[in-house]
Formats: C-alpha cells, structure tokens, sequence
C-alpha cells in the first residue's frame, strides 16, 4: 500500500525552513498516482570545475583498474574510493590555442563543458558553443522545475582584462545555453534556497499572497508582448539581447506554471535551515553550496548542476591550508618545489570538499532504495592539466557516482592520451536520455566506464 | 534640478572632500567657518565652471572655423595620407609577407594573403588582415618550424600592417560603431529604481555579477539577462513596488496537517502514517489559531466498509458538532466548515459506528490525514495610513467624482512609465497599462494594488531594464544620430550611472541638446553633482582596477600593519584624489603627477607622513616627500602586487595596459617547458636571468623598467629602501634607450614624454566606459579628435568629459563590421 505522505512535512530549523508546497498541489490524491509505482529513481549529473590545473605527480595513480593506490591528492576521499573512478588521459582540443595566442584560463574553463572553442574577444560578439549540461537540459527540460542550477564561490571579475584578450564573460561562467549566452552562477547558499524553495516556509500561519504576488504571470505575459513588439524596430545585434531576454521571461513563466512538480518523498524530505547568507570561511562556503546542490537533487528541483570552485585564472589564496600565495601565481611553478607543494594543497583542499559532496549525497537514500550518490554522475576536474604548461591533454578528471548502475566505480581507467573529454559527455548525455550523436569533437562514446577493465 | 535623498553614504565622503578643496582653494578663513561661507564659496564655484563652459563654447567655435577654411587643405592631405599607405604596402610590407608568409599562404591556399595588389583592397579584406595581425601579435605566427622572426622585427611588422590595413577615411568612410543594447548593470539598476522610485532596493547587490569586458561592467555584448537575472528582477519588482506604494497588509492564512498516526491520541492506532481505528475510538488536532473565522478541516480518509451504514465519523469542537460519512473504500477527501474562535483549540474525531461479525463483516476507519486551513477576514481599520513620500509622488491622481479609475490610473501610469523608459510612454503603452491595471480592479484589487501590478509590468520591461536605442528603417547604412532621449539616456549613465533627471528629459523632450551651449552647462552642473561619484567610482574604480583590491589578499603575516581598515581608506585616498582632480578641472596628467592627495590621519601614519590629525579626509601637500600621483597610492601599489611580494611585471604591466595603452601581448600559449636552472639573486636579478631567455625578453624588457621605477614601495604600498637586505635599486632602462630611476622619474615620463600616450589611453577607456562598447579601429578618427581638443584645452578634466560627449561614437549610430 502507498504510504500517505504528509504535505506539511516540517523542516524544523532555525529561521525559515523548508515545507512541502501546498493546496491542491501535494493533496494527497495527487501524491497516491505519483507514489504509487515504483519508479526508478531519476539519474542526475553535476560538473564541478576547479581551476589551474593540477600538481599531475601527486594526482595521476601509478596503477590501473581497481587496484589502484590511492595517490595523496585522493587522500581525503579515500573512504569514498569505491564510489568513483579516476579517469586519465582526456583531452580537451578546444581549449587549445588554434592560433588564438594567450589566454589559455579563459579557454580552458569555456571549452571544458563546451568542447568548443571560443572566439577571442573582450567582448564585441562573444561566442562559445552550447555547454553539455545546457544541451541535456533542453532535451529532458519538462522533468524538473529548474532544468538546470549553474553555481561557484567566486565573483565575476570586477574590472580589468580578465585573460589575455578575453572577456572576462568566458572566465566567470561555465555554462552556456546558447553561443552567446553565457548562464550567471549564483553564490548565495542563502539565494539558491530562496530559489529552491521561495515563500513555502514552515510556519502554520503567514500571509497570504498579495495582490501584485498574484499576477506575476499576468505581468510576465505583458512585458512578452513588449518585448515581441519592440524585436520588430530592433537590429541585430540588439535582437539577439532581446532574445535572450524573451527566453529568461518565458524560463521564469513556466517555472510559476511548473511548482507542482516540487515533491518530496516522505522518507526524502530535506531538514534543513535557510543558510543566512556566504560565509566567510571558503570551506563553509563550499559545502553549504554542496548542501544546496544535494537538496536540490534529493528534492528533483533540478537533475542537472554545474559548479565552479571559482573562476578561470582564480588567483585567490588559501590561508586555509597554509599557502598565502595565490593561486594562479602558484600554478605557474616554473618547477618550483615550494610552489608545487602549494598547488597540491589546493588540490587536497578541493578533493576534500568534493568528499564532502560526496558524503551528502551517499546519506541520501532514494525511492528505490539506492543512494543519491548511486543515481548520479558527478564529474569533477579541469581544464588545465599542468599549471605550468598549460597543457589540455591528460586532464585531471573523477567521475563520482554509479550513474544508477551504469558506471562500474572504484577504477582507475586509463586512456590512450588524446581521447576527446566529449567523448565522456556525449556518453552521460545518453545516459540521461538526451539523444545525440555527437557532442563538441567527440569521436564517440567513451567506453569502459561499464565494464570491469 | 531634483536632487535625490538617499544616496548611499559612501557617496558623501566626496562631496565633503571636495568641497573642503574649494573651501581651501577660495578663502583663508578657517574651515567650517558657517553656512553662509559654504553657500559663498559654492557660488563662486560654479562662477568658476560657467568660466569653463564658456571657454569650452569658445574653442569649439573656433574650431568650427577653422574647419571651415580648411577644408580644401583636409581633402588633400587625406589623398597624401592615402599615398603613403600604398608607398608602405609596396615597399615595406609586400617584402615581409614574401619572406614570411607567402610560403603557406600563397594563392589556393586555405588562408590567402598575396591576393590584394594594392593598400586599398587589403583594406576592403580587412577581416582577414585583422586576424593576420593578430597572429603576427600572439607570435603563433610564423610557426615554430617557419623563418624565424625576431622581437624588433615582429614589432615593426605589426606596425606596418596594421597602418596599412586598419587605417581608416574619417572624412568619407567614418563609422560611430554600434553598441550592442545595454542591460542596466547592478549599480545603475539600483540607482534607476532609487532615482524612479525613492526606494533603495540593496539586494540588488546580490544580483549575479555583471561580466566584464574591455575593462567595464557596462559593456553592451557581454552584459546578459539568464533566466536566474529574470527570476530577481521580478521579485525586485515585486518589493519595489510594495515599498513605494502603501497597500494594506494581505489577510493571515493558517494551515496545518498532520498525519493519521501523528494525531493526539493516535499512537494506540497507529500504523505506519495512518490511524486504523477498529472500533470506536477518538483522535484529535489540536491548533494554535492566530484569529477567529471560519476555517475548512480536510480529512482524507477511506473506510472498509460493512453493514448498512457508511463509516461514519463525528468531528466535535467545543460546541460544535458535525458528522462526515466515509462512504467510499478507496482514500478519498472529505471536507467540512467549521467556526472557530482564535487561540488554543482542539478538534476531535471519533469513530462512531464500529461494525463487527466475527468472520463476516468489519468496519473500520482509516485515517490517512487531516488538514485545517483558513483565511482571516480582510482587515478593514479606519485609520488612515502614514503614506510614504513615495506613494504620494507616485500615485498624484486618485479615482475621485470627475475622475475614473481608468482615467486617474493613465495619469499616473503615463508619467511613470515615461520616466522609467527615459522617454514619453506612447499611447498604446499607456493603453495595455491602463487594461493590465483595471484587470486587477476587476479582480477585486484595489486602485493601489492595480498600479503596483502596472509598476511591476515597468520595472520588468526592456524598455527599463535596457537603455533601448529604436534604429528606423532609413538609418540603418549610415552613421546617425540618436534621439534626443537616448543622447540623454548615455549621458546620464555615463557621468551619474542613473537615469537622467527631470531637467535632462526636458532638454531632450525641447530639443535643446543639440544647442552645444546649452548641454556644455549641464554637463558642467551634472559633474559638480553628487551623482557624478557614480563616475568616479566605477569608472575609476574599475580603470584603475581599484575593484580587485578586495581580493589582493596580502600576507598579512608579513604585512603586519595592513588591515582591511587601511585597504579600504587606500581606496578612498584614489577615489578621492580622482574626484578631486575631476572637480577642481585640473590638467588629466595631474592623476599622474600631482604633489598632493587627500589622506586622514591613519593613512598618512600607514604612508609615514606627519601632521595629518583625525579620520576626515583632507587635501595633504606631499611636496619634498616621496609620493604623489597615482602610481605611488597604496591601492595601485597593493593591486598589483603578489600576496607575498612586489610584482614588477605585474606593476610594469599595469602601466602598459592602463596608463600607456600598450598592453603587452599575452604569454605565448605552450610556454616551453622551463627547464632552467634555479634563478639566483635579488629579484631584480632573478628577472634579469629570466630576460635572458629571448622568448621572454621582448615584452619584459618594457615592462620590468616600468615595475622597477616602483620598487621603493613594497606590496602594501609603504615606503622602503632596502629590500632583502639590499638597498633598492629603482632605477630602468626602456629598450628605446630612456632612462629613469624611481617613482618620480617614472612620472614625469609619462606625463612628459609619454603624455600624449598617456591622454589617448585615458580618452579612450573613458570611451568605452561612455557608450559601452569596445573601441574598433575606425574610432581612432574620434579619438584622435578628443585627444587634440582637449590638448587645445591644458588638458583639463571638464573638457575631455565634454569632448567625449561630443564626439561622433557617443552622439551617433553607426553599424558593425
């Protein structure tokens, strides 16, 4: 028999927390015809980006397949090794520099979910091509109420030339839903819940809607019309911001019509406080992000994530663990012991939060009786392989998560160097039901990722 | 002219520093002497810019003249200039595309670059010598395995090619470029709506960040509106609006649900979520209600069903007593209406008529869950609310006895959305306005509400959220100028980062922007307002990349007496001493030499400079010490600096790309792997061992001198001389053999030798902040023509503003290439 579900299911915590939509949306009748098969828990995929490279020596395993030991990057994500692999030998061509010159931060952050290559300009006709996690999320958009979440730590750059002769549009965002449609990130753990979950709040009493909070699709629906009517009078070069804006309008609008898809299970429910805003500690920041990510999955707001550690070229410090040089500047080691060692901090530090992500995701158990972490596919990695060289084959590249049963974990796989990072993507795209047959340069799916090898 | 309140406090400091610039530059009396000597010294002020504004009315006449009995001698040199581009294509660049390129990009080839014959059809190919160029410029080409091409040579070739295929006719061929239509970024947005609105809308600080380009986050191109954008803007609107206009607090709701086995009394039913109650048996909900009304209680619930009675149950509250039949066996919803009075009550089910024969039949009653839910009664109060000014400016006209609703509501309507489009709202604007708003009224929304709705559809529109520039059909080839609104739509955000005010829109709406008299005194008055901090800020803030000083971190275990405080009064001191600059209309080179700067007395101990007392910034005279300009601000200094270290490339660089205009070119891609042998020595001989390597030399050699002129300074911007022990060497050699040693050498080249450099550069970042776009090569006609202007001019701050707003890519549209 269906369990009955509560639809005021509490999150008690401190401040606003999150409770089950409401009226007619979660009644139980409802809930009786969605709960009643046993449906497969859907697949999910997140990209995490960290920037600058790798220090290689302490990442790449010596040996191959299950056996592998566990090199001193992976040391803090040890406990999760049979839960991911560790992918070797990706390339990623469109970050290569095609006579394009410098710039190779830029490029690599733009072409790593893209498998592009980007034109050079600080901005007049920006241009990349269409990002994996966009692609998929048109294709199965219906399945969720965000179709995707674009997030990261770091700000968009302030001011001045963000590298070499790219704008600084290429360096801050990842994702990109059309060739000249770069996706803002969001920061905010606190503005991500307030997304996730806006106005249900656990309090029996509140106030109802206001008049102007009532027709907000009214509104949406006229300023459409303004907007159709202006395209007409415009040229261009402004019609292509005019469509982008006609986009977000009608994003927004199908959001208001779709928050009946907001359902949680009675077992699945998030217990969590509004986090009050970004941390100051970098730490806190990333796994209360991760802690948004998770609640985002485990809720199926969203199937499809994208994170950037922080931004192409990101010459932050991390006092954190000791090194007060920044990051960027370390990269470039000119085989420098000190600045090496420096660079692999930062590794650990990041493959430490991803262990964190991971953690989360594995306390998550779903309908079907696996865990969040089992359902999806996390990639985790770089544009850049050695900071100092600034090379993009042999990228550092994990790829956490089963995958729902497809991905034999706990690997080492090691391919022949050269092989597309597209070939990776064109792959999950499939597993997510995205029909494609090819996907930036790949030259076709990537395999062994089933099979023990 | 209407002078906001509310500018965020940060805008102040200027007003007040400047302010006590004049205070000093027009009377001895001592400061703060009274009212009456602030008014005086302000009046003088401004006697002082209508000096300026009619010296600038007088160049341009004079200007205007001389063109016209110059003409004749333009075409021709126009002709002369056309001459010697041929002379250089043939001679000089036809030989070096023979010996360096034509190898591989000979005739049939993918690329081909020995198709044009003359200077004038490379032109016509420009795109494909621009991309050229810009290989040539990477150094990715020649290839590795080509001829080899060394720096000097390179640097010339460059030079020659591009003369040749980027020089542009400004006479017959000019182009006043497109910009690409301009989102408001975060600031301007929320200085629109608080200039709009009275309403100061802070989280517009969390906004997703405006991406950068050229520098600028108002960069038409890469400014983009994601569905995340979108989804803010509305809930913008949504407070916006309910600050601004006065509506009565929506009614309460309550709601709570339990389920079956969470109800009081339940655990002895309980299985799983669900109450199974076999025979009689009671449960209750019990709530918390914040008022008296009539609330619906929902239970869902299914029945196994036997005998001739449906399952029944009896829900009693206090006196109230109903009973709901559970006739179906399948889990259904049953709902009923109950009175209940505010506070603590308690609502209980029974179960009232259990039916059992052993082996036959059984009733039972299952309980999956109860819901209470209600609506307070509207709040009618009799007191007449505290308006905010807002409402009151706002909502002028209300639906009276001469007055319909509709007819108040186009009132008000068409005033708002004129001002939030920058220009007149048209009659079918107004007209969907004015039906989207009586909707509302219909629905039973208040006239109030109905207007907050209409705000809404404005503040969300891309009339507001872009700076629209209507193109009509006829002006599509050529260049031509922009309606008199949009002309005031880019000056306002350009010099206040707002909308324009009423004054500005009346000029528009007259006509009288083009009577160049006229617009010179409002430029001159919009500089001396406070809004022009605006400029300051994010132009300054973002040439000088003082916006990167948050994120410079430095060591402060080695910087022991840095601090965010000091970080943030460095900022200042820049912000201030720009501001002053601006204000006082000195010559735009005095950025770079100025002897004074505007310190408290915890910035000028950090400095080491005496006599500074208190925390209010004053105009200090650093004459006989070792600073002055900007180069020697903490700010600059600490920007471009390592975390642990000074950073000459980085400081060299900075100069190069923001004073001089000549960004060196970017590190080639692949560097090769450095397998050198460990660098020793004083950094300035660690660089000079990296300079050995040819690869490196040709762009270190310019910037290291530049960096190193700085070293007296450390990465926090303090004064040294001695580094690692050593005494600091300040001292450079540029490769065209200019010597210099130290800050104050450093500046008196750029202000000197290099000044003409030094104006282009600042002309033309200023530029592209102004209309939001990149500069391409056909602005060179403009600039050149700004630069030789302000020349004309000492230099002086006002008129380079002034003449950036005259000029042809800020008044005109022109088309992309």
């Amino acid at each position: 028999m269906p369990s009955t579900l509560s639809r005021r299911t509490l999150l008690r915590g401190i401040g606003t927390s999150v409770a089950l939509p409401m009226m007619h949306v979660m009644s139980p009748t409802r809930l009786l015809s969605a709960a009643a098969s046993d449906e497969e828990a859907p697949l999910r995929m997140a990209f995490l980006y960290v920037p600058n490279g790798m220090h290689m020596a302490d990442w790449t395993p010596d040996q191959d397949g299950a056996g592998y030991a566990i090199t001193p990057t992976f040391a803090g994500i040890e406990k999760h090794r049979k839960s991911f692999n560790v992918l070797t030998g990706l390339t990623l061509d469109g970050a290569r520099a095609h006579g394009d010159g410098g710039g190779d931060h830029a490029l690599s952050v733009e072409a790593f979910l893209t498998g592009a290559h980007p034109r050079k300009t600080n901005g007049t006709d920006i241009q990349n091509g269409v990002s994996i996690d966009q692609v998929t999320a048109e294709q199965i958009v219906k399945a969720t109420r965000f179709s995707s979440l674009e997030l990261g730590l770091e700000a968009s750059a302030q001011a001045g030339n963000c590298d070499s002769g790219y704008s600084c549009a290429y360096a801050s965002n990842m994702s990109w839903r059309g060739p000249t449609n770069p996706v803002a990130k969001e920061m905010d753990p606190g503005a991500v819940f307030d997304r996730l979950f806006s106005g249900q709040t656990s309090k029996e009493s509140r106030r109802a809607k206001t008049t102007r909070e009532k027709y907000r699709k009214s509104v949406l629906d006229f300023v459409l019309e303004d907007a159709k009517r202006l395209q007409k009078t415009l040229p261009a070069v402004d019609r292509r911001k005019l469509d982008e804006y006609l986009y977000s309008v009608r994003d927004v609008e199908s959001r208001l019509l779709g928050v009946e898809r907001l359902e949680l299970t009675e077992e699945g429910v998030p217990d969590f406080p509004r986090p009050p805003g970004v941390p100051q500690e970098l730490k806190e920041h990333a796994e209360l992000m991760f802690d948004m990510m998770t609640l985002a999955m485990q809720t199926d707001s969203t199937r499809i994530l994208s994170f950037m550690y922080a931004n192409a070229g990101s010459n932050r410090s991390y006092p954190e663990v000791g090194v007060n040089e920044g990051h960027h500047a370390s990269s470039h080691h000119g085989k420098s012991e000190q600045k090496q060692q420096n660079i692999a901090k930062i590794n650990r530090f990041h493959v430490d939060r991803l262990s964190y992500f991971l953690t989360r995701l594995s306390q998550v158990r779903e309908a079907n009786g696996k865990t969040l972490l089992d359902n999806s596919m996390v990639v985790y990695g770089s544009g850049i392989s050695d900071g100092d060289r600034h090379n993009h084959d042999d990228l550092p590249i994990v790829l956490a998560g089963s995958g729902a049963g497809r991905i034999q974990t706990g690997r080492h796989i090691r391919y022949e160097n050269g092989t597309p990072l597209c070939n990776l993507y064109l792959w999950m795209m499939r597993q997510m039901g995205a029909e494609a047959t090819h996907f930036g340069d790949s030259t076709g799916e990537l395999d062994r990722l089933g099979s023990l090898s | 002219m209407s002078r906001q309140p509310g500018h965020t406090s940060p805008d102040y400091w200027l007003t007040e520093s400047a302010l006590k610039l004049r205070l000093r530059v027009f009377s001895n009396r001592r400061l703060g002497e009274n009212a009456f000597l602030v008014t005086l010294v302000c009046e003088s002020w401004r006697a002082v810019m209508n000096r300026i504004i009619k010296w600038l009315i007088a160049s341009c006449l004079a200007l205007n003249a001389l063109a016209f009995t110059a003409c004749d001698a333009v075409e021709q040199t126009e002709s002369e200039a056309a001459k010697e581009l041929e002379e250089i294509y043939q001679d000089r660049v036809i030989p070096l595309l023979r010996t360096y390129c034509w190898d591989c990009h000979g005739a049939d080839e993918e690329v081909t670059l020995n198709g044009d014959a003359s200077a004038v059809e490379v032109r016509a190919n420009r795109d494909v010598w621009v991309r050229a160029l810009a290989q040539i410029r990477n150094g990715s080409m020649p290839p590795p395995d080509g001829p080899s091409l060394d720096a000097s040579s390179r640097v010339e070739f460059q030079k020659l090619l591009k003369d040749v295929a980027t020089s542009v006719d400004c006479v017959n061929d000019p182009n006043a470029g497109k910009v690409a239509m301009r989102r408001l970024n975060r600031n301007e947005y929320r200085n629109t709506v608080r200039d709009l609105t009275g309403v100061d809308y802070a989280p517009a600080e969390g906004f997703p960040g405006d991406d950068v380009g050229y520098g600028f986050d108002n960069i038409g191109d890469v400014l983009s509106l994601p569905p995340l954008l979108m989804e803010k803007y509305l809930k913008a609107a949504i407070q916006i609006t309910g600050e601004a206009i006065y509506t009565p607090p929506a009614p309460l709701v309550y709601e709570i649900q339990k389920q079956g086995g969470q109800l009081d009394g339940a655990s002895r039913f309980a299985r799983g979520s669900i109450a199974a109650i076999y025979s009689r048996g009671t449960v209750s909900l019990t709530a918390d209600l914040p008022f008296s009304g009539r609330f619906k209680l929902t239970l869902r619930a299914r029945g196994d069903q036997a005998g001739d009675q449906p399952v029944r149950v009896e829900v009693v509250s206090g006196k109230e007593r109903q009973v709901v039949d559970v006739p179906s066996s399948q889990p259904r919803e049953y709902s009923i209406w109950l009175r209940l009075a505010r506070g603590s009550r308690k609502i209980e089910m029974t179960f009232i008529n259990d039916y059992y024969v052993a082996g036959k039949a059984d009733r039972n009653l299952h309980l999956m869950s109860v819901r209470l839910e209600g609506q307070q009664d509207p709040v009618v109060s009799n007191i007449a609310p505290d308006l905010p000014a807002s409402h009151r400016r706002i909502i002028f006209a209300n639906p009276s006895e001469k007055l319909t609703a509709d007819q108040a509501t186009t009132a008000v309507v068409s005033r708002f959305a004129s001002r939030a489009f920058r220009r007149p709202a048209t009659n079918s604007e107004v007209e969907r306005l004015v039906k989207l708003a009586s909707q509302v009224r219909e629905d039973g929304g208040s006239f109030e509400a109905a207007i907050q709705v209409a705000m809404q559809a404005i503040l969300i529109s891309p009339h507001f959220l872009f700076k629209v520039e209507q193109s009509t059909p006829e002006d599509r080839v050529d260049s031509s100028p922009i309606s008199p609104y949009e002309l005031a739509t880019r000056i306002s955000y350009f010099l206040w980062s707002s909308m324009p005010d009423d004054e500005l829109l009346l000029m528009a709406h007259q006509d009288h922007l083009k009577d160049e008299r006229r617009l010179l005194e409002k430029i001159g008055r919009m500089i001396q307002d406070p809004r022009s901090n605006q400029f300051v800020e994010h132009f300054a803030g973002q040439w000088l990349q003082l916006r990167n000083l948050d994120s410079a971190e430095p060591d402060k275990s080695i910087f022991t007496e840095y601090s965010d405080e000091v970080r943030d009064l460095m900022r200042r001191e820049t912000m201030t001493f720009f501001a002053g600059v601006m204000r006082a209309n000195l010559p735009v080179t005095t950025l770079v030499t100025a002897d004074f700067s505007y310190l408290n007395e915890t910035l000028a101990r950090y400095y080491g400079i005496e006599g500074v007392r208190g925390e209010q910034f004053r105009k200090v005279s650093l004459k006989g010490i070792q600073r002055g300009g900007l180069l020697t601000h903490g700010s600059v200094l600490t920007v471009t600096s390592n975390p642990t270290r000074t950073s000459p490339v980085k400081r060299g660089k900075w100069i190069l790309d923001n004073l001089l205009n000549a960004p060196p070119p970017s590190a080639p891609p692949d560097v090769p792997d450095l397998e050198k042998e460990q660098l020793h020595g004083t950094l300035r001989e660690r660089m000079e061992q990296h300079r050995q390597n040819p690869a490196c030399a040709a762009c270190h050699q310019m910037m290291d001198p530049l960096g190193f002129a700085l070293e007296n300074y450390d990465a926090v911007g303090r004064w040294r001389d001695r580094e690692g022990g050593e005494p600091v060497d300040a001292s450079g050699v540029l490769p065209d053999g200019t010597q210099f040693r130290g800050a104050r050498e450093l500046r008196d080249l750029l202000a000197e030798g290099r000044k003409e450099d030094f104006m282009r550069c600042i002309t033309e970042k200023m530029l592209i902040y102004a209309v939001g776009r990149g500069t391409e090569y056909y602005d060179q006609c403009a600039i050149d023509e700004i630069v030789e202007k302000v020349g004309q001019r000492d230099n002086q701050f006002a008129f380079l503003i002034a003449e950036i707003i005259l000029s042809d890519p800020f008044q005109k549209k022109g088309h992309r290439e």
